[in-house]
């Protein structure tokens, strides 16, 4: 099951400033985010491509999967 | 750096065991936001060698991030495979993952470990810990 689907063209939310800015967006989600023992919230996504969608329940059965977020900077 | 574990080495040693997912979301630092690339920051940064780049705006189109993130990927060269989270950023809210955030789902959809935010939270050596705990029980 698939918990929540992209939209693939939503609009991009304003650009965190600074570090007041980015205490509050992580207040916001922080508390939301899943904890050891919880469903890992399913999600899919694609290539730098645009290609290959995968969700992470693709993996489901079959292998644990390490998941790493970040950007380049 | 001794005892320093990188996702590299995490990567190099685990890769046939366990499936790894770099998704790339929003930027951190970019040039029009919370830049780093000045002052103090950016000299400490600079000092530390560091891959990421300070040249960065902040994508405005699903086209640039993913443009973003594959020059991310060709820089770091983790060989990971990079995802890029849509412009919604639905997945980085779901896991609170802006900055940077590590976790390990086990086969059954299961997170067995969650970081810490980074950059404090971004702790490899424990997503290794977390790894060689989970597979010694497999």
């Amino acid at each position: 099951m698939i918990l929540f689907k992209q939209s693939h063209s939503g609009a991009q939310v304003d650009t965190i400033k600074d570090r007041k800015e980015a205490s509050a967006w992580q207040k916001s989600y922080d508390s939301k985010a899943p904890k050891p023992g919880d469903l890992a919230p399913d999600f899919e996504v694609r290539d730098i491509q645009g290609e290959h969608p995968i969700r992470l329940s693709d993996f489901k059965g079959n292998t644990p999967v390490a998941l790493i977020f970040g950007s380049f900077t | 750096m001794n005892g320093t574990v990188s996702l590299l080495d995490l990567y190099q040693r685990y890769n046939k065991q366990v499936q790894f997912v770099k998704v790339y979301i929003r930027e951190a630092h970019p040039v029009d936001g919370w830049w780093f690339g000045k002052g103090i920051m950016n000299f400490l940064l600079r000092l530390s060698k560091s891959k990421v780049s300070w040249n960065i705006y902040d994508p405005k189109t699903i086209e640039e991030r993913r443009a973003a993130a594959g020059d991310c990927e060709e820089s770091l060269q983790y060989g990971i495979k990079t995802y890029v989270d849509e412009m919604d950023d639905l997945v980085n809210k779901a896991y609170a993952a802006w900055p940077t955030r590590l976790y390990l789902i086990n086969k059954e959809g299961i997170v067995v470990y969650a970081g810490g935010l980074g950059p404090f939270g971004f702790k490899p050596a424990a997503l290794k810990r977390a790894i060689h705990s989970y597979l010694a029980k497999e």
